[in-house]
Protein backbone atom coordinates (compact mmCIF):
# COMPACT_ATOMS: atom_id res chain seq x y z
CA UNK A 1 0.00 0.00 0.00
CA UNK A 2 1.17 3.40 -0.78
CA UNK A 3 0.72 5.62 2.23
CA UNK A 4 1.79 8.71 0.43
CA UNK A 5 -0.72 11.48 0.85
CA UNK A 6 -1.39 13.89 -1.94
CA UNK A 7 -2.83 17.33 -1.35
CA UNK A 8 -4.71 18.38 -4.48
CA UNK A 9 -4.49 22.01 -5.47
CA UNK A 10 -6.99 24.17 -3.62
CA UNK A 11 -10.19 24.82 -5.47
CA UNK A 12 -11.78 28.22 -5.54
CA UNK A 13 -15.17 29.20 -4.29
CA UNK A 14 -17.28 32.25 -4.78
CA UNK A 15 -18.78 33.85 -1.67
CA UNK A 16 -21.67 31.63 -0.44
CA UNK A 17 -24.48 33.86 -1.70
CA UNK A 18 -23.09 33.75 -5.23
CA UNK A 19 -22.47 30.01 -5.01
CA UNK A 20 -26.21 29.67 -4.47
CA UNK A 21 -27.57 32.43 -6.70
CA UNK A 22 -25.45 32.07 -9.85
CA UNK A 23 -26.53 28.54 -10.92
CA UNK A 24 -30.18 29.34 -10.16
CA UNK A 25 -29.96 32.54 -12.19
CA UNK A 26 -28.29 30.75 -15.09
CA UNK A 27 -30.95 28.02 -15.10
CA UNK A 28 -33.81 30.54 -14.97
CA UNK A 29 -32.35 32.62 -17.80
CA UNK A 30 -31.87 29.52 -19.97
CA UNK A 31 -35.56 28.64 -19.52
CA UNK A 32 -36.57 32.23 -20.26
CA UNK A 33 -34.41 32.34 -23.38
CA UNK A 34 -35.87 29.07 -24.67
CA UNK A 35 -39.37 30.55 -24.27
CA UNK A 36 -38.20 33.72 -26.02
CA UNK A 37 -36.72 31.77 -28.91
CA UNK A 38 -39.95 29.81 -29.28
CA UNK A 39 -41.85 33.11 -29.47
CA UNK A 40 -39.44 34.46 -32.10
CA UNK A 41 -39.72 31.28 -34.15
CA UNK A 42 -43.50 31.46 -33.77
CA UNK A 43 -43.47 35.01 -35.11
CA UNK A 44 -41.17 34.00 -37.97
CA UNK A 45 -43.51 31.16 -38.92
CA UNK A 46 -46.55 33.41 -38.65
CA UNK A 47 -48.02 31.40 -35.77
CA UNK A 48 -47.95 34.42 -33.44
CA UNK A 49 -49.42 37.64 -34.69
CA UNK A 50 -50.62 40.67 -32.84
CA UNK B 1 -45.00 57.85 -20.53
CA UNK B 2 -44.60 57.25 -24.28
CA UNK B 3 -42.08 60.08 -24.40
CA UNK B 4 -39.94 59.96 -21.31
CA UNK B 5 -39.56 56.18 -21.03
CA UNK B 6 -38.05 55.74 -24.53
CA UNK B 7 -36.18 59.04 -24.13
CA UNK B 8 -34.53 57.71 -20.97
CA UNK B 9 -33.72 54.47 -22.79
CA UNK B 10 -32.18 56.50 -25.61
CA UNK B 11 -30.08 58.67 -23.28
CA UNK B 12 -28.93 55.58 -21.34
CA UNK B 13 -27.97 53.89 -24.60
CA UNK B 14 -25.97 56.84 -25.90
CA UNK B 15 -24.13 57.22 -22.58
CA UNK B 16 -23.44 53.48 -22.63
CA UNK B 17 -22.19 53.75 -26.23
CA UNK B 18 -19.82 56.53 -25.14
CA UNK B 19 -18.36 54.26 -22.44
CA UNK B 20 -17.95 51.39 -24.91
CA UNK B 21 -16.32 53.56 -27.58
CA UNK B 22 -13.97 55.03 -24.99
CA UNK B 23 -12.96 51.52 -24.00
CA UNK B 24 -12.56 50.64 -27.68
CA UNK B 25 -10.18 53.55 -28.21
CA UNK B 26 -8.12 52.43 -25.23
CA UNK B 27 -8.08 48.69 -25.90
CA UNK B 28 -9.27 48.16 -29.48
CA UNK B 29 -11.07 44.93 -30.32
CA UNK B 30 -13.88 44.66 -32.88
CA UNK B 31 -16.31 43.39 -30.22
CA UNK B 32 -16.18 46.76 -28.46
CA UNK B 33 -16.66 48.64 -31.73
CA UNK B 34 -19.72 46.53 -32.61
CA UNK B 35 -21.20 46.82 -29.13
CA UNK B 36 -20.75 50.60 -29.36
CA UNK B 37 -22.45 50.69 -32.76
CA UNK B 38 -25.20 48.43 -31.42
CA UNK B 39 -25.86 50.76 -28.52
CA UNK B 40 -26.02 53.74 -30.91
CA UNK B 41 -28.68 51.79 -32.83
CA UNK B 42 -30.46 51.21 -29.49
CA UNK B 43 -30.33 54.92 -28.79
CA UNK B 44 -31.67 55.82 -32.23
CA UNK B 45 -34.58 53.45 -31.71
CA UNK B 46 -35.44 55.00 -28.36
CA UNK B 47 -35.14 58.53 -29.75
CA UNK B 48 -37.54 57.71 -32.59
CA UNK B 49 -40.06 56.30 -30.13
CA UNK B 50 -39.82 59.42 -27.98
CA UNK B 51 -40.19 61.61 -31.09
CA UNK B 52 -43.34 59.73 -32.08
CA UNK B 53 -44.72 60.08 -28.56
CA UNK B 54 -44.04 63.82 -28.52
CA UNK B 55 -44.75 64.96 -32.08
CA UNK B 56 -46.68 62.13 -33.73
CA UNK B 57 -46.23 60.30 -37.00
CA UNK B 58 -43.29 60.96 -39.28
CA UNK B 59 -42.40 58.45 -42.00
CA UNK B 60 -38.63 59.05 -41.79
CA UNK B 61 -38.66 58.62 -38.01
CA UNK B 62 -40.69 55.43 -38.40
CA UNK B 63 -38.29 53.99 -40.97
CA UNK B 64 -35.27 54.84 -38.79
CA UNK B 65 -37.00 53.26 -35.79
CA UNK B 66 -37.90 50.09 -37.62
CA UNK B 67 -34.47 49.67 -39.21
CA UNK B 68 -32.28 50.45 -36.19
CA UNK B 69 -34.59 49.76 -33.27
CA UNK B 70 -36.53 46.73 -34.49
CA UNK B 71 -34.28 45.00 -37.02
CA UNK B 72 -30.59 45.73 -36.47
CA UNK B 73 -29.89 46.44 -32.81
CA UNK B 74 -29.88 42.93 -31.33
CA UNK B 75 -28.03 41.40 -34.27
CA UNK B 76 -25.23 43.99 -34.19
CA UNK B 77 -24.81 43.70 -30.42
CA UNK B 78 -24.73 39.93 -30.83
CA UNK B 79 -22.14 40.23 -33.58
CA UNK B 80 -19.88 41.95 -31.06
CA UNK B 81 -20.19 38.91 -28.82
CA UNK B 82 -19.40 36.68 -31.79
CA UNK B 83 -16.13 38.58 -32.26
CA UNK B 84 -15.39 38.12 -28.58
CA UNK B 85 -16.03 34.38 -28.42
CA UNK B 86 -15.73 32.86 -31.88
CA UNK B 87 -12.74 32.33 -34.12
CA UNK B 88 -11.87 35.42 -36.11
CA UNK B 89 -12.49 33.71 -39.45
CA UNK B 90 -16.03 32.73 -38.44
CA UNK B 91 -16.71 36.14 -36.97
CA UNK B 92 -15.53 37.86 -40.16
CA UNK B 93 -17.72 35.60 -42.30
CA UNK B 94 -20.78 36.25 -40.15
CA UNK B 95 -19.98 39.97 -40.18
CA UNK B 96 -20.04 40.03 -43.98
CA UNK B 97 -23.38 38.20 -44.00
CA UNK B 98 -24.80 40.54 -41.35
CA UNK B 99 -23.51 43.59 -43.22
CA UNK B 100 -25.13 42.50 -46.49
CA UNK B 101 -28.34 41.52 -44.71
CA UNK B 102 -28.40 44.92 -42.99
CA UNK B 103 -28.03 46.74 -46.31
CA UNK B 104 -30.83 44.61 -47.76
CA UNK B 105 -32.97 45.36 -44.70
CA UNK B 106 -32.30 49.10 -45.05
CA UNK B 107 -33.32 49.05 -48.72
CA UNK B 108 -36.52 47.15 -47.91
CA UNK B 109 -37.44 49.41 -44.99
CA UNK B 110 -36.80 52.65 -46.86
CA UNK B 111 -38.73 51.51 -49.92
CA UNK B 112 -41.68 50.07 -48.00
CA UNK B 113 -45.17 51.52 -48.21
CA UNK B 114 -46.47 52.76 -44.88
CA UNK B 115 -49.88 53.36 -43.37
CA UNK B 116 -49.81 54.69 -39.78
CA UNK B 117 -53.51 53.94 -39.43
CA UNK B 118 -52.65 50.26 -39.31
CA UNK B 119 -50.81 50.75 -36.00
CA UNK B 120 -54.18 50.90 -34.30
CA UNK B 121 -55.29 47.60 -35.78
CA UNK B 122 -55.67 44.39 -33.81
CA UNK B 123 -54.49 44.58 -30.24
CA UNK B 124 -52.48 47.76 -30.69
CA UNK B 125 -53.70 51.13 -29.53
CA UNK B 126 -51.43 53.20 -31.76
CA UNK B 127 -49.84 54.92 -28.77
CA UNK B 128 -46.55 53.12 -29.49
CA UNK B 129 -44.71 52.61 -32.73
CA UNK B 130 -45.51 49.28 -34.31
CA UNK B 131 -44.37 47.43 -37.41
CA UNK B 132 -48.02 47.05 -38.36
CA UNK B 133 -47.66 50.36 -40.22
CA UNK B 134 -45.66 48.59 -42.94
CA UNK B 135 -47.90 47.57 -45.83
CA UNK B 136 -45.30 46.06 -48.17
CA UNK B 137 -45.17 42.31 -47.65
CA UNK B 138 -41.90 40.64 -46.71
CA UNK B 139 -40.41 43.56 -44.75
CA UNK B 140 -41.65 42.56 -41.30
CA UNK B 141 -40.70 38.98 -42.05
CA UNK B 142 -37.04 40.01 -41.89
CA UNK B 143 -37.19 41.07 -38.24
CA UNK B 144 -37.44 37.67 -36.49
CA UNK B 145 -34.40 36.37 -38.34
CA UNK B 146 -32.23 39.28 -37.21
CA UNK B 147 -33.62 39.00 -33.68
CA UNK B 148 -33.10 35.25 -33.58
CA UNK B 149 -29.45 35.74 -34.50
CA UNK B 150 -29.11 38.59 -32.02
CA UNK B 151 -30.72 36.70 -29.15
CA UNK B 152 -28.75 33.52 -29.70
CA UNK B 153 -25.41 35.33 -29.98
CA UNK B 154 -25.85 38.12 -27.42
CA UNK B 155 -27.75 36.28 -24.71
CA UNK B 156 -26.20 32.91 -25.51
CA UNK B 157 -22.72 34.42 -25.48
CA UNK B 158 -23.29 36.16 -22.16
CA UNK B 159 -24.69 32.96 -20.61
CA UNK B 160 -21.81 30.91 -21.99
CA UNK B 161 -19.26 33.35 -20.57
CA UNK B 162 -21.00 33.44 -17.18
CA UNK B 163 -21.08 29.64 -17.12
CA UNK B 164 -17.37 29.35 -17.94
CA UNK B 165 -16.37 31.86 -15.25
CA UNK B 166 -18.67 30.22 -12.71
CA UNK B 167 -17.41 26.70 -13.46
CA UNK B 168 -13.82 27.85 -12.98
CA UNK B 169 -14.81 30.04 -10.02
CA UNK B 170 -12.83 32.96 -11.39
CA UNK B 171 -13.58 36.61 -12.12
CA UNK B 172 -16.81 36.87 -10.14
CA UNK B 173 -17.43 40.37 -11.50
CA UNK B 174 -17.58 38.95 -15.02
CA UNK B 175 -19.96 36.19 -13.97
CA UNK B 176 -22.33 38.75 -12.46
CA UNK B 177 -21.86 41.18 -15.33
CA UNK B 178 -22.66 38.58 -17.96
CA UNK B 179 -25.77 37.43 -16.10
CA UNK B 180 -27.01 41.02 -15.97
CA UNK B 181 -26.25 41.46 -19.68
CA UNK B 182 -28.14 38.24 -20.50
CA UNK B 183 -31.18 39.34 -18.48
CA UNK B 184 -31.06 42.86 -19.90
CA UNK B 185 -30.84 41.58 -23.46
CA UNK B 186 -33.99 39.49 -23.09
CA UNK B 187 -36.11 42.33 -21.70
CA UNK B 188 -36.65 44.30 -24.95
CA UNK B 189 -37.51 41.07 -26.75
CA UNK B 190 -40.05 40.17 -24.07
CA UNK B 191 -41.34 43.73 -24.14
CA UNK B 192 -41.89 43.35 -27.87
CA UNK B 193 -43.63 40.01 -27.35
CA UNK B 194 -45.95 41.44 -24.68
CA UNK B 195 -46.59 44.44 -26.91
CA UNK B 196 -47.75 42.04 -29.63
CA UNK B 197 -50.25 40.70 -27.15
CA UNK B 198 -51.59 44.21 -26.56
CA UNK B 199 -49.93 45.17 -23.26
CA UNK B 200 -49.44 48.93 -23.52
CA UNK B 201 -46.02 50.24 -22.58
CA UNK B 202 -44.41 46.80 -22.43
CA UNK B 203 -42.03 47.43 -25.32
CA UNK B 204 -40.79 50.81 -24.08
CA UNK B 205 -40.36 49.65 -20.49
CA UNK B 206 -38.60 46.51 -21.68
CA UNK B 207 -36.20 48.62 -23.70
CA UNK B 208 -35.50 51.03 -20.84
CA UNK B 209 -34.91 48.34 -18.24
CA UNK B 210 -32.93 46.32 -20.77
CA UNK B 211 -30.61 49.23 -21.56
CA UNK B 212 -30.07 49.94 -17.86
CA UNK B 213 -29.34 46.30 -17.01
CA UNK B 214 -26.98 45.77 -19.95
CA UNK B 215 -25.18 48.99 -19.00
CA UNK B 216 -24.83 47.92 -15.36
CA UNK B 217 -23.74 44.46 -16.52
CA UNK B 218 -21.07 45.96 -18.76
CA UNK B 219 -19.77 48.18 -15.96
CA UNK B 220 -19.82 45.23 -13.54
CA UNK B 221 -18.03 42.94 -15.99
CA UNK B 222 -15.31 45.50 -16.65
CA UNK B 223 -14.78 46.50 -13.01
CA UNK B 224 -12.99 43.95 -10.80
CA UNK B 225 -14.54 43.43 -7.37
CA UNK B 226 -12.60 44.13 -4.24
CA UNK B 227 -13.84 40.98 -2.48
CA UNK B 228 -11.30 38.21 -2.88
CA UNK B 229 -12.56 34.80 -3.85
CA UNK B 230 -12.69 32.30 -1.05
CA UNK B 231 -10.32 29.42 -1.33
CA UNK B 232 -11.35 26.00 -0.20
CA UNK B 233 -8.49 23.64 0.53
CA UNK B 234 -9.67 20.18 -0.39
CA UNK B 235 -9.09 17.44 2.17
CA UNK B 236 -5.96 15.43 1.50
CA UNK B 237 -6.69 12.27 -0.40
CA UNK B 238 -4.94 9.09 0.56
CA UNK B 239 -3.83 7.09 -2.41
CA UNK B 240 -3.65 3.35 -1.95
Amino acid sequence: MNEEEKAPPPTREYPPIYEMVVPIALAVIVVVVVVLLLIIVGVALGLIGG
Amino acid sequence: MNVWVPLLASITSFIFAFFVFRRYLARRGPHLLLWGIGMVFYGIGGFCEAYFGAFGWNPLIFRLWYLFGAILVAAWLGQGTVYLLAKRKWADTLMVILGLASIYGAIRVFSAELDPGLMTSGLHTGSELSGHAIITPGVRTLTPFFNLYGTVTLVGGALYSAWIFWRKRVLLHRTIGNILIAVGATLPAFGGAFSRFGIAGALYWGELLGAILIFIGFLRATTPMGTPLLRRAAAPVSET
